[in-house]
């Protein structure tokens, strides 16, 4: 952590970030690239790669976001702390997902488990699945 | 503040069209305002993301619940018209990071026009959604006029959704896959409908020469904007128009 | 009196030789209401909060005496789930988010960093503006027939009750633009405002805790916008994300809930762990032990606290796998809270203990936490939890930590920086009192809790089985000498703007950059820009002078 910088020293970044001017050649190479991915992504839903249809359809809007992140909003030539602020926003977003996404995915297995321990079981329907079959 | 004693630093403008830019008398450098003002908006966008988040992790968890009634109601919508207004966006993007190119190295006109082919680009996005989500009521999809009807508790039938074709007749819930699309594409269009308000204000400022290589802070603030709300649809493109 | 003996001074008479301070620079009600003066708006903050303090207290009051009688006192049922709403919404949202970190960190931060003011002072008003209508909100929910949903709101009974939902859901949306903004504002203002010299190594604790704090803030309060703002359209327009008769699911609305409000617990409490950091080197007289420590539990705290939201989901339905893994993290929380708790500990040994109020106030802070914290871990414990969830012993619980430990430490800094911020002294005597009070009455409303919570007393109903009549009846006896206590505070506090006896230069010796600055401050806060050549809380630079001049 450089002290020296964040401060009331920020000079130094006076170079980078603060007055970095791209050439509209690097926006204009930019767009086409997101063109030709948007092209891209309605290609590959014509197809059924199965479970790997999501992954796809996300990696594909991942790398036209990751260009538009780096170089129309210039976060490429941006400070470290304006990097780290909003990049850490996609990383905490991302324990959102993953935390309720498991819950969701793992509570059918829940459903299995209680069935085969329970012997009442038969009778009884676990309330996470009451919403899913009617 | 009547302190302007304090120090108060001046940028000067670079040509007779623009105005000069005082410093906020808090900061002791442009670069400080720059900086504090950048990471703040940086920080703003953050929690965007995480306000935008919350409606996909619903629809992720919804998708995960019910994939059939999501596939087939993708199919209901329109992905060319999707692709094309993705197209619209990403081409305002364009224009915007250009406007803030033009303002970085003084071009006053190259600022307004850039910005006024941005909010023309939101103008055809938001035109191209109408004629979408009119369709959508027209086939009972979701019917604008009853939004607020309620519902009758005891059977389950909503006003909105009233499916005239029968098109979500064998997937469970079927009403979930459009009550996800309106919410986002809603709350979404809503942003499109701010970004566009704010690049106007930019150009009224532009107009008056306030935006210039010294001083474009703001322009460069609702450019970030602007292309947040590009961002938020790159993803909502795919997920909503060709579900996977 | 046990540092220093104040002279009785009063006011000089002449009025013109009056140093100019940022409480008289200007006069008017717009010169307030218009401010961009990060102390104006901390004042403004400190008012407003306090009422909302005043107002859910109150609530609280209420609640406790209608639970004097088996049967109940006061209210028919829905009124009562209506009262102890109101005083959840109100202590929540109104008062403990932010009370420490908007008036009292408004008032302190930039002080500390030795900056003119907020890096966006603007942004600062407006937040202060959302908070007046957040709670302009509260109040129209209360006119249009109140709400009985409980503080947390959850689907899908907030869906369907016929009650002024709607409006207080918008309220505490805005609420939390109110406080994204002001943890954005502190964020950059300890980026970019810092006074020459004061690295991140250099700065106090306070500052330290608040900048974590505001990382929450910023990173979690959208997701609570966004479910409030869910509600609101499952109400107007029955979309069914949350609603399981239309195909949704409440244990979504439960995860985005506690998403947010799980960070929001430590949203709360970390500033109040800031202000005690302050105050036991500064009332002890000795550098803080363990200062890198306490700095990066902060931030582990943050971190982790983002993790462990589903322990307040074990019985909602979520997937058991999911609870394991709650319930296991959960306990990684107790870490970075150990170490702070120890480290103030070792901090008090040997030092040149002073038990002025603020460090009474503190040392009541030590105890009720450790309470309030323990209580956490046994709680996190799954199958424990399991038993005791929705119980008077997860009440006692958060108000170990809530009341007994942030409002106490909201108190100990209010008591702390009161000289500072307005130049008089309250009676530490009557301090004293009130303290013991204060303390007397929080134990003796929240220990029979813990008891009759173990033994099955389930939270939140308006009458209860006779067996748990001497409980209930000593938590509301405890109740009201809080009550008293709270009172006789707010009382000698305005006595001592009324008297006007003046408050030390330097009231307590402290060392950070807000005893540098005459007292109370100028409208821009320092009269040359401070350099900092020191290392954080050397006392042996103190200059014992200021501690016996009174303020001008």
């Amino acid at each position: 952590m450089s002290d020296a910088h964040d401060s009331h020293g920020d000079f130094g970044d006076l170079q980078m970030g603060t007055h970095h001017v791209s050439s509209a050649l690097q926006f204009t190479s930019v767009l086409i690239a997101l063109l030709f991915l948007t092209i891209i992504t309605v290609a590959v839903a014509q197809f059924d790669f199965g479970g790997a249809n999501m992954l796809i359809a996300m990696g594909i809007a991942s790398v036209k976001a990751a260009l538009v992140i780096l170089f129309f909003m210039h976060v490429k030539y941006d400070t470290a702390i304006n990097k780290i602020m909003f990049l850490s926003s996609f990383l905490f977003l991302s324990l959102l997902f993953i935390f309720t996404l498991a819950d969701r995915a793992t509570r059918q297995m829940d459903h299995r488990a209680h069935t085969i321990k329970t012997p009442v079981a038969s009778e009884w329907v676990h309330p996470n699945t009451l919403n899913s079959d009617h | 503040m009547s302190h302007d004693d304090h120090h108060s630093v001046v940028i000067p403008a670079p040509g007779p069209e623009f105005k000069p830019h005082t410093v906020a008398h808090h900061f002791d450098t442009p670069v400080q305002e720059f900086q504090s003002a950048k990471l703040g908006f940086w920080l703003f966008l953050a929690t965007e993301i995480l306000l935008f988040g919350g409606l996909f992790a619903a629809y992720f968890y919804f998708h995960e619940q019910y994939p059939e009634t999501f596939v087939v109601g993708g199919k209901q919508l329109d992905w060319r018209l999707g692709g094309l207004n993705t197209c619209v966006l990403l081409l305002s993007s364009w224009t915007m990071a250009m406007g803030v190119r033009a303002a970085q190295t003084s071009q006053k006109k190259k600022l307004l026009m850039y910005c006024g082919l941005t909010v023309l680009g939101a103008a055809i996005f938001m035109v191209i959604k109408f004629f979408e989500y009119k369709a959508k009521s027209d086939h009972g999809l979701f019917v604008f006029s009853e939004m607020l009807g309620g519902y009758d508790t005891a059977t389950g039938q909503l006003p909105w959704f009233t499916d005239i074709h029968g098109v979500m007749a064998g997937v469970p819930h079927g009403h979930m896959f459009f009550a996800i699309y309106v919410t986002m594409t809603g709350i979404h269009g809503l942003h499109v409908i701010i970004g566009a308000g704010l690049i106007i204000w930019i150009m009224f400022g532009a107009a008056k020469g306030r935006f210039h290589a010294g001083y474009y802070l703001p322009v460069d603030l609702v450019g970030l904007y602007w292309h947040l709300v590009d961002l938020i649809w790159i993803f909502l493109f795919p997920l909503l128009y060709l579900v996977p | 009196m046990t540092t220093q003996v104040p002279p009785v001074e009063t006011a000089t008479p002449g009025v013109e030789t009056e140093r100019k301070t940022y409480l008289n620079v200007t006069k008017g009600f717009m010169s307030w209401a218009g401010t961009l003066d990060h102390k104006r708006i901390g004042l403004m903050y400190l008012i407003g909060t306090s009422a909302a303090l005043l107002a859910g207290g109150l609530f609280a009051l209420l609640v406790r005496l209608h639970l004097w009688e088996p049967t109940g006192m006061l209210f028919d049922n829905a009124e009562y789930n209506q009262v102890f709403t109101l005083h959840g919404v109100f202590m929540v949202f109104l008062f403990v988010i932010p009370a420490i970190p908007a008036a009292l960190g408004n008032m302190i931060l930039p002080l500390q960093l030795g900056a003119i003011d907020v890096a966006l002072p603007r942004l600062n008003l407006l937040s202060f503006y959302l908070w007046v209508t957040g709670a302009i909100f509260a109040i129209l929910a209360i006119v249009a027939g109140g709400f009985d949903t409980g503080w947390t709101f959850y689907t899908p009974y907030s869906l369907y009750t016929q009650q002024a939902v709607g409006l207080i859901g918008m309220g505490v949306f805005i609420l939390g633009f109110s406080s994204i903004f002001t943890g954005l504002n502190f964020i950059v203002t300890v980026h970019k405002l810092r006074a020459p010299g004061l690295t991140w190594f250099r700065m106090p604790l306070f500052i330290w805790a608040l900048y974590a704090t505001s990382i929450l803030q910023v990173l979690a309060t959208p997701v609570l916008g966004i479910t409030v703002l869910l509600v609101a359209i499952e109400r107007l327009y029955h979309i069914g994300i949350f609603d399981p008769r239309l195909g949704g699911d409440a244990v979504l609305f439960e995860h985005f809930f506690w998403f947010y409000s799980h960070p929001a617990v430590y949203i709360m409490v970390l500033p109040a762990f800031g202000i005690i950091s302050e105050l036991v080197t500064v009332h002890s007289r000795k550098p803080l032990f363990g200062y890198k420590l306490i700095a990066f539990s902060s931030l582990a705290i943050a971190i982790i606290s983002f993790l462990v939201w589903g322990h307040h989901m074990f019985t909602s339905g979520q997937s058991t796998y999911a609870m394991f893994a709650f319930s296991f993290l959960t306990f990684f929380v107790a870490i970075p809270t150990a170490i702070k708790e120890f480290s103030w500990v070792a901090t008090v040994w040997k030092g040149s203990i002073a038990l002025n109020s603020p460090m009474l106030y503190t040392l009541a802070f030590l105890i009720i936490f450790a309470i309030g914290g323990l209580t956490g871990v046994i709680l996190g414990a799954l199958n424990v939890d399991i038993h005791l969830h929705d119980t008077y012993f997860v009440v006692a619980h958060f108000h170990y930590v809530m009341m007994g430990s942030i409002a106490l430490a909201f108190f100990a800094g209010l008591h702390h920086w009161w000289p500072k911020m307005f130049g008089v002294m309250y009676n530490e005597t009557h301090a004293k009192i009130s303290c013991a009070l204060i303390f007397i009455g929080f134990n003796a409303t929240f220990i029979p809790q813990f008891i009759m919570g173990s033994r099955g007393m389930p939270r939140r109903y308006a009458t209860y089985v006779p067996d748990y009549e001497p409980y209930h009846k000593a938590s509301t006896i405890g109740a009201m000498v809080l009550g008293v206590g709270v009172a006789f505070m707010v009382y000698y506090l305005v006595v001592s703007l009324l008297q006007k006896k003046r408050a030390m230069e330097n009231q307590w010796g402290g060392v950070t950059l807000e005893w540098e600055t005459p007292t109370p401050p100028p409208l821009e806060n320092f009269s040359k820009p401070p350099v900092v050549t020191n290392e954080v809380y050397d006392y042996s630079k103190l200059d014992l002078e200021t501690t016996i001049t009174p303020a001008k």
